[in-house]
């Protein structure tokens, strides 16, 4: 069971797939019941995963991953170039256990909230099960290879999903989504070229050198080869380069004279090719979280996006950014972490603020709620650049939070959509009194969001700022008035959300002339209750109990800053030495 | 000094188990009566009421427990970063003097209140809603107040302000309400930001938010060449601080801010007038116990925490808005706005009086205040419930029941009514043998040896600040005598019958609302807090919450003891001082009766501010229409201009460089046709050509092979020949 638990996870929603694919159109009903059974499986195995991983074993590192499954997909001999390979290397550490427990839920919830799409059920459901194949492959790959198959992969169903099932503007916002994406995945692809050109896979090299006893690669036989590997006197032949994430964390891999080593030396545009190398990948990350400059995709992509994938979209895809930061860029480029966090954290304070302004422009509530999410996941990029424990924790804990929140919102809003067809906020006026119930949980979704304590969100808020606050004093790393200028994003978060309320949900009970007739604003109905209720007592419970997360997360989050301070300072020294030489 | 030490779990007691259950019945009546109050009978007052009176005995009953007897403070960990400069983010409870009397006034207020609004709400179709938010907001304002760490009164701080939030608008469909609740929430959330930021400054270097642990911390440190020096370990690391005056200053300041934003404190006052919008028993609370009272609580809570720099800052902020309240307060006609500037005034008073060392003296004034505002509020609930009833009656509804210049005569129609609002607004003009009297005097007289302590260099501008307090006594009798004479002398102004107001023929109003207003009035009297009723000192109050019975060092520690040290040297100047201000009371109401008494019903009925001073603080000095044109209207501007970067800068540059994209591909796309196709279909063309040569060579006739084959063999003869 262990060994299989992350394979079924990831693999799972792609049998259903499978069934579906088989399926004749015109049973609609058991497609539905197929793709549902699909992702409640996928969501019962992330509990299960949940409460089976132990958030207490090792740091992050080679052993630090747990229920790891690696096998050979790929490999074959070069050579005198040695071998080429590629691994189904996955597994999972107290970060990514987070994401997989938010996908697994979200999961779900989208598929009570596909519910009513009309249009060719049989494609929507196939390329939504397959969405969530490919998100779930993304947070537990550990071998870069499969990790940008997963990524690339989700282009694919999400492209589609948006432009066949969108709103009036679906191609454009669906090819504006695709290429921006695109552009961001090609940065990440040419670096992790890069990056299999310079990193070996130390036990395979071993075992390639005749080094193995019993095979079986202990750490004093690794040692061994990293010792021999940094002395050049390794063949060609014998070299075993990889994709393996971990491997690419520890500086000792890196083959000497090679593209991406500290010492290499390379130069381009004035910059040592490494922070070159984390400029391209920061990039191509940026793009999914999304920080501004590069968001304007999502507003777009959310307000053509039907519901259910607008909520996927919010919920997890963006955290996949998030989580490539935390996964690859930052362990594999700690120098360029350390040399660029205020960058970064720059980055994230301009898109807390910058989105929240944007989101107090908003006359359409779901475009609103979009820049919330451009200004919320800023709160990810100020915890990592801050490398303070409370920090990166918060970051992690606001991308869950976040996920689970601005699932509600979107689901929120899809309901006023449903009912009205018309999401303009000045088109309604005291929707309190017809939708008593509904106004109450969008009171709840909109104050969770906007940080009130007890939800999530404040949590997570409350980790990253006060990371970012004491990190010139703890790690060194940011600016404090970078943070001080972030703190005030709260008050915007205050103010637009406060201000739909106002406009929209109180006063006098009216709705544009035009849409009166068309608009049937009854009150939630009771799958609309399945979705919301869940969510709301997720958001109050983690709010709450934040140890249930960050008990999973903590030790791994741990790992990761003393990883990227420890190796960011010590190679920062390194790669900017060769520079002056 | 090791921090994990110092934050070790606590074992409960039975007394902070009584106050964790004191603090939960609140939350469970908003459950209750939130999801399913619509189905119980009354709708569920009497079980909002049922636990709020077990709340209140539970309250006594660890007063009893604690008062000058004992400290109680169970904590636990809440949750843990693991990582070596992260000390555990602990909860808990604490109970001392200044918990379980504020326990037994938010109670006790909290209760009355909720009894006041069955006769107030009756018929209200969100009858039980209001009980549940009631609930909700007891619920906070209790965590506030019990709670053991700043991270967790932050928290309840921040639903205090989401209750009130609910609460303010709880008439949601009056566009009014809707946006007075807006204003005060994001108000307070400006506060909010300074508050966190002070939080996250004493976090960086203490590393936790533990109250008592910080106090320790502190209280081990010392000034030394001007700057604070504190040592101490984290899991057996140490950590050396030494802080600048300037850093801990500006941190104390930011903690003042979140009182600056709850406490209504100049600048940010202007959302407690807008506050009233929700009805009146909810003012009445806000203004009263909860609320505005926690920013007070904080300053005290953290008393240890700020240095003598920030408390003067703090001390001319507290004068400053007693004096802007006061004024604001003289030319008001909506009953409730005239307290609600009055209560800003007064807690400017407090927050004076904690700048100027006047700690104990404050917190007397926040427990008197709180009976009488409550007092005066309710009353004025009674009163706006009477007139309504009345303007119904008349099928006068359009009318304004909440303007003084409507009222008159009231005297004689609701006679208990007018008697308690007497005996409270005696003790909001500070009159002899008052509660106001006393408290206000203490302030008084603390501040004025601060001053004595602070102009030892003499720089007698530090006067100022007691002087101001004595000039706020003048307009608080002025204004307060100016409003019962519009509401209860003279005639009766609105066009109908007085009689209609009342409720029956026996009753003024409701019996179940009179009980409230009846007890809080008397409870107004000086007698209750200090059995001398005309000298605070020996106020039991002042006794148990005095800064001598803290023993712990404070940044401003020096300047505190100098304060008291002057204070209790100050044997005459006291008895001066008290006189004084009585004599400055009656001043205030004499002039106001002389101005009010000569004006005959249709002046009263028609006044208006008339001059500019009069408008200037009739409009409450511009203050909102500056905050709009200041910082919210360029707010929106900022927004709207950020948007078109989105559309117009970053979607253009996209969409330029996608054209571009295509414009170059088109061209590639042309030189693929052209030039690389164009080789293709060339070299195809030559070989044609070729072909076309070859084929015409075979045209099968035996004389030209001939010809051919003889010509080459030419060919070949020649080139052997020639090379």
């Amino acid at each position: 069971m262990n060994d299989f638990i992350l394979s079924s996870l990831i693999f799972t929603p792609l049998l259903a797939a499978l069934i579906v694919l088989l399926l004749p159109m015109r049973f609609q009903n058991t497609i539905k019941a197929v793709a549902l059974g699909g992702a409640l499986v996928q969501m019962v195995l992330a509990i299960l995963l949940y409460f089976r991983f132990d958030g207490t074993a090792a740091a992050n590192g080679q052993s630090g991953y747990q229920f790891v499954n690696k096998l050979d997909w790929i490999g074959f001999s070069l050579g005198s170039l040695g071998r080429f390979q590629i691994e189904y290397f996955v597994g999972v550490d107290g970060i990514s256990i987070s994401m997989v427990l938010l996908t697994g839920i979200v999961g779900v919830i989208g598929v009570i909230s596909s519910w009513t799409i009309k249009k060719n059920i049989k494609g929507y459901f196939l390329l939504y099960l397959l969405l969530l194949t490919s998100v779930m492959g993304c947070f537990l790959a550990l071998d870069f290879f499969l990790f940008y198959l997963f990524f690339e992969f989700m282009l694919l169903p999400m492209y589609f999903l948006i432009g066949i099932w969108g709103g009036p503007k679906r191609e454009y916002a669906a090819i504006k989504f695709f290429i921006y994406t695109l552009v961001g995945s090609l940065f990440i692809l040419i670096v992790m070229i890069g990056l299999y050109t310079s990193v070996i896979d130390p036990e395979a090299t071993a075992a390639q050198l005749g080094m193995l006893q019993d095979g079986v690669a202990n750490s004093d036989v690794i040692l061994q080869v990293q010792q021999l590997l940094q002395q050049n006197v390794i063949e060609g032949a014998n070299i075993v380069r990889t994709f393996s994430i971990p491997a690419m964390m520890d500086p000792a891999n890196f083959i000497p004279g090679s593209l991406l080593h500290v010492l290499s030396g390379t130069v381009l545009w004035d910059l040592p090719i490494r922070f070159i190398a984390f400029l391209l990948l920061f990039v191509g990350f940026a793009i999914k979280v999304p920080s501004v400059p590069v968001h304007t995709w999502l507003p777009d992509a959310h307000v053509e996006a039907p519901t259910p994938i607008s909520v996927l979209l919010a919920a997890i895809l963006l955290k996949v950014g998030g989580y490539g930061l935390i996964r690859i860029v930052y362990p594999i480029f700690p120098d360029g972490g350390a040399y660029f966090s205020v960058l970064v954290g720059g980055l994230g304070v301009l898109s807390i603020i910058y989105g929240a302004l944007c989101a107090l422009a908003m006359n359409d509530l779901k475009k609103l709620i979009a820049y919330s999410s451009v200004s919320h996941m800023g709160f990810v990029l100020l915890g990592l650049a801050s490398l303070t424990s409370e920090g990166v924790n918060g970051a992690i804990y606001m991308m869950f939070s976040h996920g689970i929140i601005s699932a509600m919102l979107f689901l929120v809003v899809g309901v006023i959509y449903d009912r009205a067809h018309d999401r303009m906020i000045l088109n309604f006026r005291g929707l309190a009194k017809r939708m008593p119930a509904y106004t109450t949980f969008v009171v709840i979704a909109f104050f969770a969001s906007l940080g009130l304590p007890g939800f999530s969100g404040f949590i997570a808020e409350l980790l990253v700022l006060v990371g970012g606050f004491s990190a010139p004093d703890i790690t060194g790393m940011l600016p404090r008035w970078l943070t001080i200028v972030a703190v005030f994003g709260l008050l915007l978060a205050a103010a637009y959300y406060l201000w739909a309320l106002q406009r929209m949900f109180f006063g006098k009970y009216w709705i544009f002339p035009e849409l009166r007739e068309k608009a049937k604003l009854s009150d939630l109905n009771a799958r609309e209750y399945l979705m919301l209720v869940p969510l709301a007592i997720l958001a109050l419970v983690f709010g709450i109990f934040p140890h249930l997360l960050l008990n999973k997360i903590g030790v791994a989050a741990q790992g990761f800053t003393e990883l990227v301070l420890r190796n960011g300072q010590e190679q920062l020294q390194m790669v900017l030495s060769t520079i002056v030489r | 000094m090791e921090l994990t030490e110092l934050l070790k779990p606590l074992a409960g007691t039975p007394q902070t188990t009584t106050a964790l259950v004191v603090l939960l019945l609140p939350l469970l009546a908003f459950f209750v009566l939130f999801f399913a109050g619509k189905r119980l009978p009354r709708r569920g007052d009497w079980l909002a009421i049922g636990i709020s009176t077990i709340a209140f005995a539970l309250s006594v009953y660890l007063f009893t427990q604690t008062w000058n007897t004992a400290t109680f403070h169970a904590r636990t960990t809440w949750f843990s970063l693991p990582s070596t400069v992260v000390s555990d983010f602990t909860a808990g409870i604490l109970l001392d003097n200044l918990t379980v009397l504020m326990l037994v006034i938010v109670t006790f207020i909290s209760t009355l209140v909720q009894l006041f609004s069955v006769g107030y709400m009756q018929g209200d179709t969100g009858y039980h809603r209001y009980f549940a938010y009631l609930g909700l907001f007891t619920f906070s304002m209790l965590g506030i107040v019990l709670v053991d760490n700043l991270l967790l009164l932050f928290m309840f701080w921040e639903l205090v302000g989401f209750s009130s939030y609910l609460l303010i608008g709880f008439w949601y469909h009056k566009p009014a309400a809707v946006a007075a609740n807006k204003k005060a929430f994001l108000v307070n959330r400006v506060g909010d930001i300074g508050l966190l930021l002070g939080l996250f400054a004493f976090y960086t270097y203490f590393r936790t938010f533990d109250l008592e642990a910080l106090r320790s911390l502190i209280s081990a440190g010392d000034w030394l060449n001007s700057s604070f020096i504190v040592n101490y370990s984290l899991h057996g690391e140490p950590w050396l601080l030494e802080l600048s005056p300037l850093l801990l200053t500006l941190a104390g300041l930011g903690l003042f801010m979140g009182c600056v934003g709850k406490s209504a404190q100049f600048p940010l006052q202007i959302w407690l007038p807008d506050a009233m919008q929700g009805p009146t028993p909810v003012s009445s609370l806000i203004h009263a116990a909860t609320m505005v009272a926690a920013g007070v609580y904080l300053l005290a809570r953290c008393y240890a925490f700020f240095t003598p720099d920030a408390l003067t800052v703090i001390a001319i902020v507290g004068a400053i808005t007693a004096l802007a309240g006061a004024l604001a307060a003289l030319r008001q006609y909506d009953i409730k706005a005239v307290l609600a500037f009055s209560t800003i005034s007064q807690l400017g008073y407090m927050v004076m009086g904690m700048g100027t060392g006047a700690y104990d003296a404050s917190l007397f004034h926040l427990t008197t205040h709180a009976f009488f505002k409550a007092a005066l509020f309710l009353n004025a609930g009674i009163i706006i419930h009477a007139m309504h009833r009345g303007l119904h009656h008349a099928h006068l509804d359009h009318m304004d029941a909440q303007d003084i210049r409507n009222m008159g005569g009231l005297r004689k129609t609701m006679p208990f009514t007018f008697y308690s609002y007497l005996l409270a607004a005696a003790a909001l003009a500070g009159i002899p043998l008052t509660s106001g009297f006393l408290s206000k005097d203490a302030i008084l007289s603390v501040s004025w040896a601060w001053a004595q302590t602070m102009s030892a260099n003499c720089n007698l501008l530090y006067f100022i600040v007691p002087a101001t307090g004595f000039a706020v006594v003048v307009l608080t009798a002025y204004y307060m005598t100016r409003h019962m004479w519009f509401m209860f002398f003279g005639s009766f102004r609105a066009p109908f019958d007085v009689q209609q107001i009342r409720h029956s023929l026996k009753l003024e109003t409701e019996r179940v609302m009179l009980v409230p207003v009846v007890l809080l009035a008397v409870l107004s009297l000086g007698i209750f807090f200090s059995l001398n009723p005309l000298s605070f000192s020996s106020s039991w109050v002042v006794e148990g919450i005095s800064l001598k019975n803290l023993s712990l060092n404070m940044l401003a520690g020096n300047l505190v003891q100098a304060v008291t040290m002057q204070d209790d040297a100050n044997h005459l100047p006291h008895i001066l001082i008290g006189i004084f201000s009585a004599l400055l009371a009656a001043a205030g109401i004499i002039v106001a009766l002389i101005q009010y008494n000569r004006k005959t019903s249709e002046q009263l009925l028609l006044e208006q501010p008339a001059t500019t001073f009069q408008r200037l603080t009739y409009n409450h000095f511009y203050l909102d229409s500056f905050f709009r044109t200041g910082f919210v209207k360029p707010a929106h501007w900022t927004a709207t201009t950020l948007y078109r970067v989105d559309k117009w800068v970053i979607d253009f540059i996209l969409n330029y460089s996608s054209k571009w994209l295509v414009v170059i591909s088109k061209i590639v796309g042309w030189f693929d046709r052209l030039v690389v196709d164009g080789l293709v279909l060339l070299v195809g063309a030559i070989s044609k050509l070729f072909g076309m040569l070859g084929r015409n060579l075979q045209n099968g006739k035996v004389q030209s092979y001939y010809a051919y084959s003889l010509f080459g063999f030419i060919l070949i003869m020649l080139y052997i020949m020639l090379f």
